[in-house]
């Protein structure tokens, strides 16, 4: 078997649930999400929003419920589906004391990008798509958090993934970079890539997101299209009053401190 | 803690035991053996107070420039005198445990053998504490200077490499004195002479010349009322004096060189090109996915100066290893020859088997977490948790291989062993070594621990310790249960005699039992690993 980019619904998460120390991190999700769509997840601190990634990216494992991504179990052949997925993380911990092209080496080997031939156009063409090119030959360490965050972009994308998982991908972003990303998750979508983003940002969420759900304490409370959620909300204007009249009046996000459970 | 305690204190009764022998036998010696007590204090001094600036110098550029916290502390409305006064006192309490854990055996042996008045432990507590505040003051001046006029993290990598060499070459220095010549009455005298040189030339201007001086007084009661009190006053007012100047170089240098050591860090390090040529044939037996891990791995070792440089201790622990069976004395051994000559060999076995434990614990078990923080992109990643780990026992299997066998091979030579004792011993080095490491990767896998500021942290933890623990037990094993067949064996050959049915059941039995502990530590601990890694979180 091998992951493939033509199922429907490229990301199924089923009453996904994780749990730490009794503490519902993740309060049983069940989300589908198209092929060839942006789509947004959002929430306050706290809510659940990078543990849910963590999961879909495998890093975490959940407490029950199931990841399907490009309809593989992501829990009975882990290496197989993470093959399909390019994972963005929120803050871009490196190897410091690799430079920019050998890390993507690194990374091209752990996603078994055999062929020289290939592989170096494509290594060429994502540092110049992300302004590293000058960059290539220095060590990480010498890198700006803004250029490591571009880096892991590079090596997110070098293996042509066909799902994206992104954890606040604008974190750290000038208006250039950050416009890059925005044009960059478009280009992806029409080549038919899934991408799953969590972001804060209500604004980059609107402009970006053909789909958005909203999860607080660990739940989703609304899911939709931006416009379909104005309508749930009855409000008009823009994400960022949607969402404040959606969770207004719910307690936050895991009021409790985590030693009291 | 209980069991790191235990250890503790085990070193400490230890040192003790030793010291007070040596000291003992000074006392033997007419006329000069008082002098070479006191000589030997104010060496104990003089090392401690190098040992004490060098260890300083390291933990005051962290503690000044380098810490994580560094940037809130700064953006804080508090005075700069403030600041750096509260780190000062983090690097004298940062730096000072040596001071307690090795010198107070040593301390104590003093007053056990000389008895001294209640005033001596009175005296030896506050002029410690005034050599630690000078020895931390000069460090703190000179670490300021050095930043001021190069980067931190240039300034820091020299320092460790300079220390690491130094503490290398005190190690050889020591071993190479042979002080195994202060029990042996023929070459006694001529030691004597020779330390009695050494202590010639004492430098009246060294504060550590001061606090023994004073301190011998105390403990040999030539102490008058007053007499020392000059050394104590200088002492003390150099420590008021070290730490004034310090105030004021900081408030002309300090944060000027903290905000240049934020400035940009170091670019492209020079030999890439041997080390790729190194990397690419050393990983080529293995797939595209290890051979990745092995190469970033070896990459991120030899650009770190802090890990490499530890490369040379360990020369330097290996060579007075092996120097050390080379001066055995064989041939004054009231038990039969070659009977010791393949004990020796036997318990040879066990006693490489801890050093390349302890080695192990530094180097191995920290390799799971020496992913750090961006362990996030192997777990993301396609590669397989087992693979992994498997690709992390082949790094260290080939180096620690080498070192075991060099520790037995050599050795059994110096012992002139006999050809089955060394075949016995180099085939349980071998595949102990297999163990050992597969221990060393499934331990850390399991006790991994991916924030840390500074690696040597991980091995001290809860995690190094116990695999340290599970290691030595690993070890005293293996020896014991091959003790029994080699002890039968080699008894039938001295006496001519031929081994029983019995005796070669117990023989197959035990080697059996030695094969299963082998296969056991080898594969147990990667599952264990494997498991671990699966479920982290």
């Amino acid at each position: 078997m091998r992951c493939v980019g033509t199922v429907p619904n490229m990301i199924q998460l089923i009453n996904l649930t994780k749990v730490y120390k009794g503490l519902r991190a993740v309060d049983g999700i069940n989300l589908q999400v198209g092929r060839g769509s942006v789509f947004g997840f959002l929430g306050p601190n706290g809510a659940g929003k990078t543990t849910t990634i963590k999961m879909m990216a495998g890093i975490l494992a959940p407490t029950s419920g199931r990841i399907l991504i490009s309809g593989l179990d992501l829990a009975k052949d882990p290496s197989l589906v993470k093959q399909c997925v390019g994972f963005i993380p929120d803050r871009p911990f490196l190897y410091e004391k690799l430079t920019g092209l050998e890390f993507l080496d690194f990374i091209a080997a752990l996603y078994r990008l055999n062929d020289k031939g290939s592989l170096k156009p494509r290594i060429s063409e994502l540092l110049d798509l992300f302004d590293l090119t000058h960059w290539r030959e220095e060590l990480i360490e010498s890198y700006s958090h803004g250029m490591k965050q571009r880096l892991v972009m590079c090596a997110a994308l070098l293996h042509h993934p066909k799902v994206l998982i992104v954890d606040e991908p604008m974190v750290g972003l000038d208006a250039k970079a950050a416009r890059l990303v925005k044009n960059l998750f478009r280009s992806q979508t029409r080549s038919g890539v899934t991408v799953f983003m969590s972001t804060h940002s209500m604004e980059v969420a609107e402009e970006v997101c053909d789909d958005i759900a909203i999860i607080q304490a660990g739940r989703i409370i609304a899911r939709g299209s931006a416009e379909a959620l104005k309508h749930q909300a009855g409000v008009s204007g823009t994400l960022e009053h949607v969402f404040l009249k959606l969770t207004e009046g719910k307690t936050l996000a895991h009021e409790r401190s985590l030693s009291s459970y | 803690m209980f069991v790191i305690g235990a250890v503790g204190t085990a070193f400490c009764a230890g040192m003790f035991l030793v010291s007070c022998r040596v000291l003992v036998h000074f006392q033997s010696v007419e006329v000069i053996g008082d002098l070479l007590a006191g000589r030997l204090l104010a060496m104990i001094f003089l090392t401690f107070f190098s040992l004490l600036v060098f260890s300083h110098i390291i933990t005051a550029l962290s503690n000044l420039y380098l810490s994580n916290d560094l940037e809130l502390c700064h953006s804080m409305p508090v005075q700069m005198e403030k600041l750096f006064m509260s780190r000062v006192v983090f690097t004298v309490m940062d730096s000072s445990w040596m001071l307690i854990i090795f010198g107070t055996p040593i301390f104590m042996a003093y007053a056990y053998v000389y008895r001294p008045g209640a005033g001596f432990y009175f005296t030896l507590l506050h002029l410690n504490l005034a050599m630690v505040i000078i020895a931390a003051g000069i460090a703190i001046l000179v670490t300021m200077i050095l930043v001021y006029v190069f980067p931190a993290q240039r300034t820091r990598d020299i320092i460790i490499l300079l220390t690491v060499l130094m503490i290398a070459g005190l190690y050889l220095l020591f071993r190479f004195l042979r002080p195994e010549r202060l029990v042996d009455p023929e070459a006694f005298f001529s030691l004597v002479h020779y330390l009695n040189a050494l202590g010639a030339h004492q430098a009246a201007y060294l504060p550590t010349q001061w606090i023994s001086e004073t301190l011998w007084a105390m403990l040999t009661e030539t102490h008058g009322n007053g007499e020392h009190l000059l050394e104590v006053l200088l002492t003390w007012t150099t420590a008021a004096a070290i730490m004034v100047i310090d105030v004021w170089v900081a408030q002309a240098l300090y944060v000027k060189a903290f905000s240049k050591s934020q400035e940009g860090k170091k670019r492209r390090m020079g030999g890439k090109r041997i080390l790729d040529f190194f990397i690419h044939y050393l990983t080529k037996p293995a797939g595209v996915q290890v051979a990745a891990v092995m190469g970033k791995d070896i990459r991120t070792f030899f650009r770190d100066n802090t890990q490499w440089s530890q490369l040379l201790l360990l020369g330097a622990l290996v060579v007075v290893y092996v120097y050390n069976f080379s001066m055995l004395p064989l041939d004054r051994s009231p038990i039969r020859l070659d009977f010791l000559q393949n004990e020796l060999a036997f318990l040879n076995m066990g006693l490489a088997g801890f050093v390349l434990s302890a080695v192990s614990a530094r180097f191995v078990f920290p390799a799971i977490s020496m992913e750090g923080e961006a362990h996030w992109i192997v777990q993301s990643s396609p590669l397989k948790p087992e693979r992994y780990l498997w690709g992390k026992i082949s790094l260290f299997l080939v180096p620690m291989l080498i070192l075991g066998e060099v520790l037995i091979i050599v050795t059994n030579h110096f012992l002139q062993v006999t050809r089955g004792m060394m075949v016995l011993t180099s085939c349980t080095m071998f595949f102990s070594v297999f163990a050992i490491v597969s221990l060393g990767i499934g331990f850390g896998a399991v006790y991994p621990k991916f924030k840390h500021e500074n690696i040597g942290q991980v091995s001290t933890g809860f995690g190094g310790v116990l695999y340290m623990i599970v290691c030595s037990l690993f070890v005293a094993a293996v020896i014991v249960l091959e003790a029994g067949p080699v002890y039968i064996l080699f008894i039938s050959h001295v006496r001519g005699s031929a081994v029983t049915f019995c005796q070669w059941a117990f023989i197959l039995a035990s080697f059996l039992a030695v094969v299963v502990l082998m296969v056991t530590a080898i594969f147990k601990p990667m599952s264990m690993g494997i498991k671990a890694l699966r479920a982290y979180e």
